[in-house]
């Protein structure tokens, strides 16, 4: 699916230099869940990032779908990120001006997709996520685990075939994390690939992989046992 | 003890300047652009005001001013369009004195001329004003050199301003040294300056700095300046009573006209019986003015001839004062739209200032504050910005503005008034709006506490801005339009190629002149006329349809008709083709009209042409019936002509399209050249200048010369109408630009406050031109809107204002214009929110999503 070869990236802000990802190579092939683990501030949404082509590395090789994208401009990443990835936030990141529908039917409003098809495909997905019930509300008017529910079926509507979710989980409560990973999990045994940057070893045992950075750099790779 | 609340209320306010100037430099976008907007805005009210100011302040330089008036005449005759003058007849001034004597207390008249005065080989030309001695007890001047008892007690008496003597002599102490005028009644007169006088101040309406005390003697062989009834000659002015109003006068010279006046007669002798129901009075207008009025309302009763001074426009000046309020409060709205769209930023500040004990009025007031500081710092722009551009301003307007603030503190005043003015105007709703927080809400909740009502109230209000901004843009394209319209109508006539050269004093000299100009290679032809194109005198006469010989029927009543003398040639030269019949052709030897030896014998005979107006007025249906029949008139005095009509013209724009084409009838009588029509071919332009030149001072050495471009003359007509529309295009884009920058202003706040839903929709796939047509969409329809309601009220003021032109655009014009408008405010204000919409939409999401 994906390869990254020899990736650095750094911030300049003002005199000083952070370093944020350091020599970083690894891949990730199709259909496979991989978690990303590591202290704060060791560069893990700075590597979903790059993956997800929201931003590009200073050096190195990114291969996405066998296309070295390291080198695309804007637009270029805008129109494969928009075909192939979708994204899951922390803070869901959810329109408060929007319905639940609206807001999952943005993912598809830049496809080019006729409304009734969109309007058709955010009902099946609202289905699939079990918040149809809830189509006209605000997110505001949601608790957090339905709203990350949203963000999920938002993140697939556009049949993406690879979902980057930075910590998840992370405003959750232990029973509605555990509600998403099941949901996360379901994706990928329906062949999505899964990138998922997690604090929680627990949900960490989701993921088939785990890559663990440490200053910016890979330190160890875990395969969990099938 | 008594110190310490002053004490207090000092540590506050220097707290709040503290503040506020802080704000000021945190939120420069802020800051920066009602800046700018309020100092556009602010300048254009400086610029209209110091044009008003001077506009409205005339003739009241002098003791007495609200009592001197000045009377006006016009011939409103059936079947003509009316014709006015600010001018009189020569003989209005003693009879309407003597008649009422209660009211009136002196008058005097004035009679113009355009002189030269000779000082060695030089000739300057020179105004002259004639003026009956009674001119002194009206105008009060002050005299530098001489007395009133003194300086101006005999006729050929004569005054000049300070700024003459220094001229003519380079010194004031001139009484008794010469000058020598040319010509008073045809001939050199020297006459010794009896005593100088300040200088006239620049707000009159009077161009008098020689005046000449009038001996009536020297009109006598031209009767028509002083002792005619009816041609208007001369100005005329009466100082009223004490306690004598001007409606008082009017309506005793409104008798007068009507019971007692030789009008009546005229009337009858001229057009026939006076129709049962009308009195003189509807046909013969005598209008009263005060001076001071003069300058901003006499257009009305101008009519084409103008009046010593360039006249004020009252409609223009009124115009251009909504215009320049409108500017204001367009950037005003600017003030009030951005403080309340950033109000979130600071409502913060606001709830601690109410935690910590703050009222809500200290903290409106503190708004207050902010607001009337921005927009005096903006005065300070403003009048940097007025001191720059006064001088190319004052020379469009053709007037001499000062800005001197010092000086004038009523200035001052007005200024500082209107700064604070605006700025609590501007400042009141933010500072209510902000004030009202309620400390809870915002330190609780993390979102802006923005209600959607002053979201709404900001869009009204910028639909507001762009409804004023088409309004303007549509007057701009309909006065230039019609500008152009004026400038390119075919008039029926080739004006080009062709210098006028005014041979008033060389009369006696016109043979020689036409010879030696004709020997010029580049001159083709020369024709002398009584009027060349735009200059034309009122010239009305009653022409009488006589029966032709074989029986077909004439008219009872004379028509009045406009007529024009011209020499042969003429209609070639201007290339007027005639509808039916010939032009003045020497081969017939009995075209000319010629002055009897002696008077009141026999009928004279001689040849006329009219124009298809006229032919239409004697009832021809066809041009071809008019040829060969009679008119009968009187050209001098009692002695009768009668004129067999040999052509008929097409009717031409003689004069400005401004005025409606009237009945003329054109005839060959040398006594009447005033121009030469000098028809040129080539190209070598300053060499036959020249040429001519050389010509004139070699034939007519005692006179300046006159001479012009016609084409240049025709422009002329237009210019003023060619400054009102570059006013007008000149405020209309300051209007627009400040309009756009509070655009922009909220642009940029609204796309601040939409940064993560930015992000999120990037994130979702969106493009950048994605986001950018989002952000520029939104404020699409209301701009849309405003391009709506601008329209009708666009093409309703504009239709309005077109109505006082004869000859104006068609109203399919507003079609184009209106598309125009629109286009033109959709695509500025897309450029306007469309530049910053892209700088956002570029940004990377991440920061904005992570750190939310
Ligand atoms: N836009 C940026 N500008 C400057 N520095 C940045 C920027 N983004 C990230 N960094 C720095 O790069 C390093 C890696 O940041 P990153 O956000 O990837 O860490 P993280 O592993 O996701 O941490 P956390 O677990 O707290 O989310 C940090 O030191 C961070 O301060
Ligand atoms: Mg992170």
């Amino acid at each position: 699916m994906l390869t990254l070869n020899h990736v650095c990236k750094s911030f300049q802000t003002q005199d000083v230099e952070t370093l944020a990802l350091n020599n970083v190579t690894f891949d990730i092939s199709r259909g496979e869940f991989v978690a990303i683990m590591g202290p704060s501030g060791c560069g893990k949404s700075t590597l979903l990032n790059i993956i997800g082509m929201l931003d590009t590395p200073n050096s190195g090789d990114y291969y996405f779908m066998n296309e070295n994208v390291a080198t695309y401009n804007e637009t270029q990443l805008a129109r494969i990120r928009k075909k192939h990835i979708g994204f899951i936030f922390q803070n869901f990141n959810l329109i408060d001006e929007l319905t639940v529908a609206e807001n999952i039917e943005l993912a598809l409003l830049y496809h080019g997709i006729s409304e009734q098809e969109r309007k058709h495909k955010v009902a099946d997905v609202m289905d699939k996520v079990g918040i149809a019930h809830r189509a006209g509300h605000r997110p505001s008017q949601l608790s957090g685990g339905q709203q990350q529910r949203v963000a999920v079926a938002r993140a697939v509507v556009g049949n993406q075939s690879m979902i980057l979710a930075d910590e998840p989980t992370g405003n959750l409560d232990s029973s509605h994390g555990e509600e998403v990973m099941k949901m996360l999990e379901a994706l990928n045994d329906e062949g999505t690939t899964i990138v998922m940057v997690t604090h929680s070893p627990e949900h960490a045992q989701f993921a088939r992989r785990t890559i663990n950075l440490f200053d910016g750099q890979v330190i160890t790779q875990n395969v969990r046992a099938a | 003890m008594y110190g310490q609340p002053e004490q207090e209320d000092f540590t506050m306010f220097k707290h709040y300047l503290i503040t506020a100037w802080r704000n000021l430099i945190k939120n420069g976008l802020f800051s920066g652009i009602n800046i700018f907007g309020l100092a556009i805005g602010l300048m254009s009210c400086i610029l209209i005001l110091l044009f008003v100011r001077n506009e409205s302040g005339y003739d009241q330089w002098f003791e007495g001013s609200e009592q001197v008036v000045r009377l006006h005449s016009g011939f409103h005759m059936p079947n003509r369009p009316p014709f006015d003058t600010v001018r009189s007849s020569g003989r209005m001034m003693e009879a309407i004195k003597a008649f009422a004597s209660n009211e009136v207390q002196s008058g005097a008249r004035v009679v113009q001329q355009g002189l030269s005065v000779q000082k060695g080989t030089d000739v300057y030309p020179q105004d002259v004003s004639m003026v009956d001695g009674s001119f002194l007890d009206i105008f009060p001047l002050d005299f530098i050199e001489g007395s009133l008892e003194t300086s101006f007690k005999r006729p050929m008496d004569m005054l000049i301003t300070r700024d003459l003597a220094i001229k003519y002599f380079g010194r004031t102490d001139v009484v008794g040294e010469t000058l020598t005028l040319c010509c008073v009644a045809s001939n050199p007169v020297t006459l010794p300056v009896s005593g100088v006088i300040q200088n006239l101040p620049e707000n009159t309406h009077l161009n008098t700095d020689l005046l000449v005390y009038m001996q009536p003697r020297i009109f006598a062989d031209s009767p028509n300046i002083l002792e005619s009834w009816g041609s208007l000659n001369v100005y005329t002015y009466f100082k009223l009573r004490q306690g004598a109003t001007v409606e008082q006068l009017q309506e005793r010279v409104n008798y007068w006209l009507n019971n007692e006046s030789p009008f009546k007669k005229m009337y009858e002798d001229n057009v026939g019986e006076l129709p049962s129901g009308m009195q003189i009075s509807d046909h013969v207008k005598l209008r009263i003015m005060p001076v001071s009025d003069i300058h901003l309302h006499a257009k009305a009763h101008a009519g084409s001839m103008g009046d010593l001074t360039p006249l004020g426009d009252y409609n223009m000046i009124v115009t251009f004062v909504v215009v320049a309020a409108l500017i204001l409060l367009i950037a005003c709205i600017n003030f009030m739209n951005l403080a309340t769209a950033r109000a979130s930023q600071r409502a913060r500040e606001v709830a601690m200032r109410k935690v910590l004990g703050a009222s809500r009025r200290q903290i409106a007031l503190q708004f207050l504050g902010e607001s009337v500081m921005l927009v005096i710092i903006a005065l300070l722009f403003a009048l940097a910005a007025v001191e720059l551009i006064l001088p190319f301003y004052s020379q469009l307007l053709g007037r001499e503005l000062h800005l001197n603030l010092l000086g004038d503190l009523s200035l001052l005043a007005t200024l500082l008034g209107l700064a604070i003015m605006v700025g609590v105007g501007a400042g009141i709703y933010p500072a209510l709006f902000l004030s009202g927080y309620k400390p809870a809400q915002v330190l609780t909740s993390t979102k802006g506490a923005e209600s959607s009502g002053s979201g709404k109230l900001r869009i009204a209000l910028v639909i507001f801005q762009f409804a004023i901004s088409v309004v303007l843009i549509i007057a701009t394209l309909i006065v230039y339009g019609q500008t152009r319209y004026s400038t390119n109508i075919d008039v029926g006539y080739r004006y080009d190629n062709k210098l006028i050269l005014n041979v008033f004093y060389a009369q006696d000299r016109l043979d020689a002149l036409k010879q030696e100009l004709e020997k010029l290679p580049q001159v083709k032809q020369v024709v002398y006329t009584s009027d060349a194109p735009t200059q034309d005198r009122e010239n009305n006469r009653g022409y009488k349809l006589l029966a032709s010989s074989d029986g077909k029927a004439g008219q009872p009543d004379a028509q009045m008709l406009n007529y024009y003398s011209t020499d042969y040639g003429f209609f070639n030269a201007y290339e007027i083709e005639p509808v039916a019949g010939r032009v003045f052709d020497p081969a017939y030897g009995s075209d000319k009209v010629i002055r009897p030896e002696t008077l009141g014998q026999d009928i004279s005979n001689a040849s006329a042409i009219i124009n298809q107006s006229a032919a239409r007025r004697f009832g021809f249906n066809d041009p071809q019936q008019a040829i060969g029949r009679t008119l009968e008139v009187s050209l001098y005095e009692n002695q009768i002509h009668h004129l067999t009509i040999i052509g008929v013209v097409p009717d031409v724009h003689f004069r400005s399209i401004k005025f409606s084409i009237r009945p003329s009838i054109y005839l060959l009588r040398e006594d009447r050249f005033n121009n030469a029509n000098i028809v040129f071919s080539g190209h070598d332009i300053p060499t036959l200048m020249q040429q001519v030149e050389q010509i004139w001072k070699k034939v007519v050495p005692m006179q300046p010369i006159y001479l012009d471009f016609l084409s240049e003359m025709m422009a002329a007509q237009y210019a003023e109408q060619a400054t009102t529309a570059k006013l007008f295009g000149a405020f209309s884009l300051l209007a627009i630009v400040v309009a756009c920058l509070g655009l922009y202003g909220l642009a940029a706040f609204t796309a601040e406050r939409r940064t993560r839903e930015i992000g999120i929709r990037k994130v979702m796939g969106a493009e950048v031109s994605d986001i950018v047509r989002l952000l520029v969409w939104q404020f699409s329809k209301p701009v849309m809107l405003a391009i709506l309601l601008g329209w009708p009220v666009g093409i309703l003021l504009m239709r309005h204002w077109l109505q006082d032109f004869p000859y104006r655009l068609d109203n399919w014009w507003f079609i184009p214009v209106c598309v125009l408008a629109g286009l033109l405010s959709l695509l500025v204000a897309w450029f306007t929110v469309g530049g910053n919409a892209t700088r956002v939409a570029r940004r990377n999401p991440v920061h904005s999503l992570r750190h939310e």
